[in-house]
């Protein structure tokens, strides 16, 4: 178990991890180059464009400490580059776990465990990568046909526009009320989270309409979180 | 009249230069999202390959078969169904970032939703997609900027923690979630009402967790569409 560590904290895993990460980073500040830039072309002003990306930023801030918490429990099992590069930057850290444990299954041994060789360790890199790959892929060659099915849909007419409008909403809004409530049925607990956090994000909300009071918006679900997990504290 | 005749054409041209920008906009966003993606499939599949055989590790295409067929087993769906069905929240450029950065239900979708929400704009639209793209973008680089000093650090920081504080830390995806429903909820409380009850009924049943999802999506956005027309022909009548 010790040498398969030394192997996964390797100088090229390492060199891998970092590449790939370099990628995701430069990735990200070109698309906000390229969004900001079109922006002014489409109407926006530079304050809409700060507070956007802040809100953006402030939102990622409670999400990023639970996802650090699965990271730092399956770096004991992957090492430090191989959880780097599932979890922090393609995968999502619930999937990454299982796929894990099905790669040590299928070489058959277990994660963590002390017949855990160097030829486990690559089976489970196999699996995660391939595994990882597969979304990818799909994203790499579909992303084009998607937006032009989209584009033939809203160029239609003013009312398809508005379906279009309805369908997204409904879309985004399903997708949270199917993951708050795969949560609520956890217990008690949870439900209490997610309506205290709803709640929250009410009352945050109105009163930056009624006051105008920008910095209140950006920070909402900031605060909403907060309250969730201070009422859940207590709770648990 | 002529006025009126002005302010409409000024209009209609104002939207053919947003259009054109757009369309500037996703030309772009295809070439680099493609370009970065193809990048980093590669890069990620030399790291098995460099185990197999170049340290000569190699535990066999059986194996690893079993170990992705089982794998695949689970996630095959959801590499197609994911995509496709947060495209029209997520846009061109929001697709890209978010399927190559992770993290999309719990990070990159509620950034994209707050950042709407902060500057008021509607989901689905131009500026909409500009600023679902400013949100992620700076989610994605917000969780690098916390996560590479941890993993850096290893397990030392997170040990500092104390065990009840650590307890808390499953609580953060309800409470995400909570707050991103009510946000919704207040422009639209009766989308939000259709889409946790039919949430709730369908995470009673046995489903699997992606045609859960699946599920809800398809049937609140047929209730919704359904209600939307049933008020449309109330106002023409």
């Amino acid at each position: 178990m010790e040498e398969v560590m030394r192997l996964a904290n390797s100088g090229i895993v390492w060199i891998i991890a970092t590449l790939v990460l370099a990628i995701v980073v430069f990735q990200a500040i070109k698309f906000i180059m390229l969004a900001a830039k079109t922006s002014k072309e489409i109407g926006m002003s530079t304050e809409e464009v700060h507070s956007a990306l802040k809100t953006g930023a402030i939102a990622a801030i409670g999400p990023s400490f639970a996802i650090i918490i699965v990271a730092i429990s399956l770096i004991p099992l992957l090492g430090d580059p191989l959880t780097l590069m599932r979890i922090g930057i393609i995968g999502s850290a619930p999937i990454e776990s299982v796929g894990a444990s099905l790669g040590a299954d299928a070489y058959g041994t277990g994660l963590g465990s002390s017949d855990f060789n160097y030829q486990a360790f690559t089976t489970v890199a196999w699996t995660l990568c391939l595994g990882g790959v597969g979304w990818l892929v799909f994203t790499a060659l579909a992303t084009k046909s998607m937006s032009k099915v989209e584009k033939k849909v809203t160029n239609k007419s003013e009312k398809s526009k508005k379906t279009m409008m309805v369908v997204t909403t409904a879309a985004m809004v399903a997708a949270f009320g199917n993951l708050a409530s795969a949560e609520m049925i956890k217990g008690f607990a949870y439900i209490l989270v997610v309506i205290t956090a709803s709640i929250t994000m009410i009352i945050s909300t109105s009163l930056a309409n009624k006051h105008q009071l920008n910095w209140l918006r950006e920070w909402s679900l900031g605060f909403s979180i907060i309250a969730g997990l201070f009422v859940g504290y207590f709770a648990l | 009249m002529s006025v009126n005749q002005e302010t409409v054409e000024n209009k209609e041209l104002s939207t053919n230069t947003q259009n054109f920008a757009m369309d500037k906009f996703h030309g772009k966003a295809h070439f680099w999202g493609r370009l970065t993606l193809w990048a980093a499939i590669i890069l990620t599949l030399s790291l098995p390959v460099y185990l197999s055989f170049v340290l000569g590790y190699h535990p066999g295409w059986t194996i690893i078969l079993a170990g992705f067929v089982a794998y695949a087993g689970i996630v095959a769906v959801v590499w197609v169904l994911e995509p496709i069905m947060y495209f029209p929240v997520l846009g061109v450029s929001g697709t890209y970032i978010s399927f190559l950065t992770g993290n999309i239900g719990n990070m990159c979708l509620p950034s994209a939703a707050a950042a709407q929400n902060a500057i008021g704009a509607e989901p689905g639209t131009k500026k909409g997609e500009i600023t679902a793209t400013l949100g992620i973008g700076a989610a994605s680089l917000v969780n690098k900027v916390f996560l590479i000093p941890i993993i850096l650090g290893g397990s030392v920081l997170i040990s500092a923690i104390p065990e009840n504080i650590q307890q808390i830390f499953p609580l953060v995806l309800p409470a995400i979630f909570g707050g991103v429903l009510a946000q919704f909820a207040i422009k639209k409380p009766i989308y939000g009402v259709i889409a946790l009850l039919i949430g709730l009924i369908i995470n009673m049943t046995a489903l699997v967790v992606y045609l859960k999802m699946l599920l809800c999506i398809v049937l609140t956005i047929g209730i919704c569409l359904l209600l939307e027309k049933r008020n449309d022909a109330k106002q023409s009548v």
